[in-house]
């Protein structure tokens, strides 16, 4: 069920007389008229509301000589809610993007022309920060403190506290040897 | 204004409350849906109430020709929703096909009233 389908579904749910169908539905399958009396509903409006189910995939119907019966699509209400929570966002890509630009809006508010004006106060702001001088690092190669430095020093002045800072946000990663860029395997 | 004429627009104005009461009370009940087809009926007459004044403008008070005037809306009017409602049928759109059928029935309502009256 895609994320459509499911607020398709909920939508159509949330509605007593649609519930009543429903639970009328799951006993044996009906017709309109049946439907209609034993709801205490006009025809039309049990027809209605059987188009939105049936719309929403919750029923399906099937000529039985003179009658259009209807019944209830068991398979779908077989669906738990947690698989409908735990599927992938039709808007994945979406969110992707919107993160993309958000990140570049940071980074254009706190570089001018490659340089770092001044290390953000937001913890999620200093984390893009870092991440992007971060790409100056090669992956898999191991360096010194002064080659941290030097490179750190191209982005702003205050060159200690970057390092500090990238081996704190787990960033770089440091030992007695040197310094590398984490999630290398180095 | 005609004792007829008084008459009809209370009639008017009860129905206008029970709807307006009912779509209330189904909106409560989590059947939003019936709600709504309830507004769509008080539309009908909040409509004709205002043919009805309008009428009473163009023929004057208390004469029959406000009358014919008001009928002849009564056919008028709804002629689109007949269109609506066979386009409606045509295309399988059943909601379009139950609202237009609601506002015909509460015009056809009306006019028979109007020659119970």
């Amino acid at each position: 069920m895609t994320e459509a389908d499911a607020i398709r579904l909920f939508k159509c749910l949330a509605d007593k007389s649609r519930l009543q169908i429903l639970k009328s539905l799951s006993v044996e399958d009906m017709y309109v008229e049946r439907l209609a009396k034993r709801l205490g509903l006009s025809a039309p409006t049990v027809c209605f509301h059987l188009k939105k189910l049936s719309d929403a995939g919750a029923v399906t119907s099937y000529k039985n000589q003179y009658y259009m019966m209807y019944s209830l699509k068991k398979e779908v209400f077989q669906t738990s809610i947690l698989e409908i929570v735990q599927q992938e966002s039709d808007e994945a890509q979406l969110q992707i993007q919107r993160d993309e630009e958000y990140r570049q809006k940071v980074l254009d508010a706190f570089f001018e022309y490659g340089k770092l004006k001044a290390i953000p106060a937001q913890l999620k702001k200093e984390r893009i920060v870092l991440e992007h001088i971060a790409r100056a690092f090669e992956c898999g190669r191991m360096y010194s403190e002064k080659e941290v430095n030097l490179i750190l020093s191209d982005f702003y002045d205050d060159f200690c506290t970057i390092r500090r800072d990238m081996v704190q946000e787990g960033i770089l990663g440091r030992s007695s040897v040197g310094y590398w860029k984490m999630g290398d395997g180095v | 204004m005609d004792k007829q004429q008084s008459e009809f627009i209370r009639y008017l104005d009860e129905r206008i409350a029970d709807c307006n009461e009912r779509a209330k009370s189904l909106r409560e009940e989590g059947r939003a849906d019936e709600g709504i087809f309830e507004n769509i009926r008080t539309n009908v007459y909040e409509i004709f109430k205002t043919v009805l004044s309008a009428a009473e403008k163009t023929c004057g008070a208390g004469n029959s020709a406000k009358w014919d005037f008001f009928l002849q809306k009564t056919e008028q009017i709804p002629e689109n929703w007949r269109i609506s409602y066979e386009k409606a049928k045509e295309h399988g759109d059943i909601k379009k096909m139950h609202i237009e059928s609601i506002k015909l029935e509460t015009v056809q309502e009306i006019r028979e009233m109007i020659m119970k009256s």
